[in-house]
């Protein structure tokens, strides 16, 4: 009986935790809604405009990235879930009672990383196959050109957008860890995300083209296309293994200052 | 048992905690006294491994707090009732915290029966009063059935019902041979809740020993009346006493005592018609004792009056 707790343990307390406020099931919902509702919303309106197109607006029309734009927009409920992982913690005080029963700080963020993974990458999985679904569904009922998932590019755009909003709920979750409160934490994020593509558009064309690849917010769009958008950008796999360098950074980063910082 | 082994914690500037020593017997009920401010909450956390040490430790069995492998099984702890996520339910609470400590899940809904929240056991805590959350960080820092409880200033927000619960709760613990530290500003309350006291001031050691230990070595003063209170006055500082003149013309003499006081007025030839000593109680002991210490104290008050 006094076998002492593993990892496992604190992942499944953590897990609780986690399921067990309204705030997560707000935000799953808003996630869905927002990848979901998007894709149906956006495929509806291209669809019913298509007779209006031009023949080089039709050449140019993507039906994976169109049904999966609800993906950028989600990317803010993902991040401030992952954020309030802990900044609620801090907010409330909670972190005191949970660090008390889980003194092994390193092992408490490895159990929330675990949490946050499991279930976005799950969510994030389900959310986006079926944007692409409805989003195709709809698009061949108005005989328009679609993707399908036995088409690998299509296949891998799909599965890349579930996985960049795995990656920014831990984007958010390491900020959250390294900024402890929730308004600063969101601030920064939606600065990232935003903010400084709105100021590197201002740089002269030559900077941007080393610059911006490197920005979140292109590094998804970069994994979730069929080829490279352009020669300043990078590949799907280089934007994938640089937005999780990013990811370990961040939550590395976090979990030093949570070992040397007061509760 | 529970040690504080020459333990220093400075925030920034501010030296809170300043060289404490000492250690925390089993069985016994041990009181933390000391003024607002004076280091009590911080020791607390440091042995709860939350805030990190300047200098020297705090240990559990010979350990450090975060080199416990199941914690709640060695310490239970109840430092800040409402630092809890307002969202959760007390039951879920309480099953994360099992959970995290391989704790059997059967053990929640036994601490909460015995604190006495079972029936707002599925409500959510951040509708709690703080006397309710208070019996949620009990039921809390119980779940592990510990050897070691920690309770910072546990009277606060309860109803005289619930000192009187709480005070017979940590006799009962100690009975039980555990170790039971509590933290207080209120030395009346330690006076009737801990068997043993520990006092700071300013992060700094004052003293320890059992409430009796602590008002017997403290000089009491004399209470005199006499037919001239104004001259015996006089004739006791002359005696270097220090002299009090109370409203009801009564005397508060300290630095001597009651024969002294009286040899003095015979000699003077003055009437006394009472002389009373009076023993210091363990809030006077506390006043002097801080008094030095108190981070806003109220001696500029008194030397300007």
């Amino acid at each position: 009986m006094s076998t002492s707790p593993t990892l496992v343990d604190t992942t499944r307390a953590e897990f609780l935790k986690f399921r067990t406020v309204r705030a997560t099931f707000i935000g799953l919902i808003t996630l869905i809604v927002l990848t979901i509702g998007l894709a149906v919303l956006i495929t509806l309106v291209i669809k019913a405009n298509w007779s209006q197109r031009s023949p080089v607006e039709r050449l140019a029309f993507d039906p994976v990235a169109t049904s999966l734009v609800g993906v950028f927009f989600a990317q803010f409920a993902v991040g401030v879930l992952g954020a309030r992982n802990i900044t609620s913690e801090y907010a409330s005080g909670a972190i005191r009672t949970t660090l008390a029963a889980v003194p092994r700080r390193v092992r408490l963020v490895v159990s929330k990383v675990i949490v946050l993974l499991v279930t976005f990458f799950v969510v994030g999985q389900v959310v986006v196959f079926c944007a692409f679904e409805i989003g195709q569904m709809i698009y061949r009922s108005g005989h328009l050109p679609s993707g399908t998932l036995s088409n690998s590019t299509d296949l891998r755009a799909v599965i890349m957008a579930g996985i960049y909003l795995t990656l920014l709920t831990l984007v958010g979750f390491g900020l959250g860890l390294i900024l402890r409160t929730t308004s600063v934490t969101i601030s920064i994020y939606v600065t990232l995300l935003l903010i400084i593509p709105i100021i590197v558009n201002f740089l002269p064309s030559s900077w941007q083209d080393h610059i911006s690849k490197y920005l979140p917010s292109n590094l998804g769009q970069s994994m979730t296309s069929p080829s490279a958008i352009s020669s300043h950008s990078f590949s799907w796999g280089t934007a994938t293994i640089v937005l999780v360098i990013y990811t370990i950074v961040i939550v590395g980063i976090g979990t030093l200052l949570l070992t040397r910082r007061d509760a | 048992m529970l040690k504080i082994d020459h333990l220093s914690k400075h925030y920034g500037e501010t030296l809170a905690v300043n060289d404490l020593d000492f250690e925390v017997k089993a069985g016994v009920v041990t009181g933390f006294l000391g003024p607002n401010g004076s280091g009590k909450s911080t020791t607390m956390r440091v042995i709860m491994g939350l805030d990190r040490p300047s200098s020297g430790r705090a240990t559990i069995n010979g350990q450090t707090y975060d080199q416990l492998k199941s914690p709640l099984r060695e310490v239970g702890a109840l430092l800040d009732a409402k630092a809890l996520d307002p969202s959760r339910s007390a039951r879920n609470h309480l099953r994360a915290l099992a959970l995290a400590n391989r704790i059997p899940v059967s053990r929640v809904d036994e601490v909460l029966e015995f604190v006495g929240v079972a029936s707002v056991a599925n409500k959510k805590v951040g509708g709690f009063s703080l006397g309710m959350s208070q019996r949620l960080g009990i039921a809390g820092a119980l779940l592990g059935d510990p050897g070691i409880l920690l309770f910072d200033e546990p009277v606060n927000g309860l109803d005289p019902e619930g000192i009187r619960w709480i005070r017979d709760f940590f006799r009962s613990l100690a009975k039980e041979g555990r170790t039971v530290f509590v933290s207080s500003h209120l030395m009346s309350e330690m006076a009737v809740s801990a068997d043993q006291i520990i006092v700071i001031g300013r992060g700094k050691f004052i003293t320890s020993g059992t409430v009796d230990d602590l008002t017997a070595n403290a000089v009491g003063t004399v209470l005199v009346r006499s037919n001239d209170p104004a001259r015996l006055a006089e004739v006791l500082r002359a005696a270097n006493a220090t002299v009090e003149v109370l409203n009801d013309n009564g005397l508060n003499v300290g630095g001597l005592n009651s024969e002294q006081v009286g040899e003095a007025a015979f000699a003077a030839g003055i009437v006394v018609h009472e002389l009373t000593p009076q023993r210091a109680s363990l809030e006077d002991v506390f006043m002097t004792l801080t008094a030095d210490s108190l981070e806003y104290g109220h001696k500029n008050l008194e030397a300007n009056s």
